[in-house]
C-alpha cells in the first residue's frame, strides 16, 4: 500500500481529477480527509455508531464508483456528505425502525475541551448538550451539526438535508435558540 | 449591541469555534463576544458542542480504504468479464449467422434464422449480429455465465 500521503493545500478537486485517473494515493487521501465528517453525519441520522461505520463504507464505495459522473456542481464534500446522509436514511429505513438512542448507547464523545478539574463538569455539560440536540428534528439537528462540527455554510448544508439555503439557515438557529433554552 | 451585529456575528460562530476564522475577522468577532453577553453564551454553547462531538472509531478509515480499494478491483474483474463475454458473444453470433443464413430461396420470415430456435438466438435486426438482443437487460453475472456455457457448447461441438 502506497504510505504517500498529500499535503493538505491539496484541493479535493485535484484528489478528484487525479482519483479518476485512477490514483490510489488520490482515493486514499480523500478516504482520510473525510471519514470523520461522513461518519458523523451518518451517525446523526442513524444513531447506531456500527450502523454509522458501515454506512460510512456503503458512502465511500458509492461516490467512488460514481466518481466518473460527478460534476463538480457541488463541492466534493457536499457530495460525498450527501450521498453519506442518503445511504443512512436507506439503511434506517430497510432496517425498518426510527432512529432511537439513548445516553447508555451514545457514542464517545471528543475530549478535546477537557481539562482535569473541569472533566466532570464538562462532561455533565457535554452530556445535557447532546442528549440536548438528539431531541431536535433531524433537519434542525443536521443543520448544528454540519455547520458547529464540520464548518459547513448554510449552502452547503442545504445540499445535504434538501433543502434552500434559507431553510437551512431557519433550522439552524430554530435549533440553536431551543438548546439555549432547554440548556438554561 | 444592535440585533442586526448580533445576527452577523452568530452566523460566524461556528467559524471562530472551528478555528476557521483568522486575522480581523476572529479579533472582530472576539471583541463583540467580549461585550455582549448574549452572543458570548451562545458561543459558549457552540464551543461545548464542538469539544464534545462524537469520536470517530479507530480504524475506519482504513477499513473504508480496503473497502473501496476491494469495490474498485470487483468492478475491473467484472468489466473485463463483461467485454470477454461481449466480444464472445458477438463472435458465436457472427458464426451462427454465417452457417444458418440461409439462401434468398429458402429464407424464413425477417427475424429468425433457420434453426435459430434450436440454438436459442435471435437474429438482430440487421441481420449481422445473432444473440446481441438477448443481451440486453442482462446483468454481468448473467453474461459471465453465458460466456462460461457458451465455451462449454463450443468445446462440446469441436468434440
Amino acid at each position: 500500500m502506497s504510505q504517500w500521503t498529500y499535503p493538505d493545500p491539496v484541493s479535493d478537486e485535484a484528489l478528484v481529477r487525479r482519483a479518476r485517473d485512477g490514483e490510489e494515493a488520490a482515493l486514499s487521501a480523500l478516504v482520510k480527509r473525510h471519514t470523520d465528517a461522513v461518519y458523523r453525519v451518518a451517525l446523526a441520522i442513524g444513531g447506531d455508531p456500527d450502523l454509522a461505520q458501515d454506512v460510512s463504507q456503503d458512502a465511500f464505495v458509492k461516490a467512488f464508483r460514481g466518481l466518473g459522473g460527478f460534476r463538480g456542481d457541488a463541492s466534493f464534500r457536499t457530495w460525498l456528505l450527501t450521498i453519506a446522509a442518503n445511504a443512512a436514511r436507506g439503511a434506517l429505513r430497510r432496517q425498518g425502525r426510527r432512529r432511537e438512542m439513548d445516553l447508555d448507547s451514545a457514542p464517545p464523545l471528543a475530549s478535546e475541551a477537557r481539562g482535569p478539574d473541569q472533566d466532570a463538569e464538562l462532561s455533565a455539560e457535554a452530556a445535557r448538550a447532546r442528549e440536548a440536540l438528539l431531541r431536535l428534528p433531524e433537519k434542525q439537528r443536521l443543520s448544528i451539526q454540519l455547520r458547529v462540527d464540520e464548518g459547513l455554510s448554510f449552502r452547503e448544508i442545504a445540499e445535504v438535508i434538501g433543502s434552500t439555503e434559507g431553510a437551512a439557515r431557519v433550522n439552524y438557529f430554530h435549533g440553536i435558540r431551543k438548546l439555549r433554552e432547554w440548556m438554561e | 449591541m444592535s440585533d442586526r451585529e448580533c445576527g452577523v456575528i452568530r452566523e460566524t460562530l461556528p467559524d471562530l469555534i472551528g478555528g476557521r476564522l483568522a486575522g480581523a475577522d476572529a479579533t472582530r468577532v472576539s471583541a463583540h463576544l467580549e461585550a455582549c453577553p448574549d452572543c458570548r453564551e451562545e458561543a459558549e454553547l457552540l464551543r461545548l458542542l464542538h469539544a464534545t462531538r462524537p469520536v470517530v472509531p479507530a480504524g475506519l478509515a482504513r477499513r473504508i480504504e480496503g473497502a473501496t480499494r476491494a469495490g474498485r478491483r470487483r468492478a475491473s474483474h467484472r468489466w473485463w468479464g463483461l467485454a470477454a463475454a461481449s466480444v464472445a458473444a458477438v463472435a458465436l453470433g457472427i458464426g451462427v449467422v454465417s452457417r444458418e443464413t440461409p439462401s434468398l430461396d429458402e429464407a424464413d420470415p425477417p427475424g429468425i434464422v433457420a434453426g435459430a430456435e434450436e440454438a436459442r438466438l435471435w437474429v438482430a435486426d440487421d441481420g449481422l449480429v445473432a444473440g446481441a438482443p438477448a443481451l440486453e437487460g442482462l446483468t454481468d453475472e448473467d453474461l459471465l455465465m453465458l460466456l462460461e456455457e457458451m465455451g462449454a457448447e463450443t468445446t462440446g461441438g469441436a468434440a
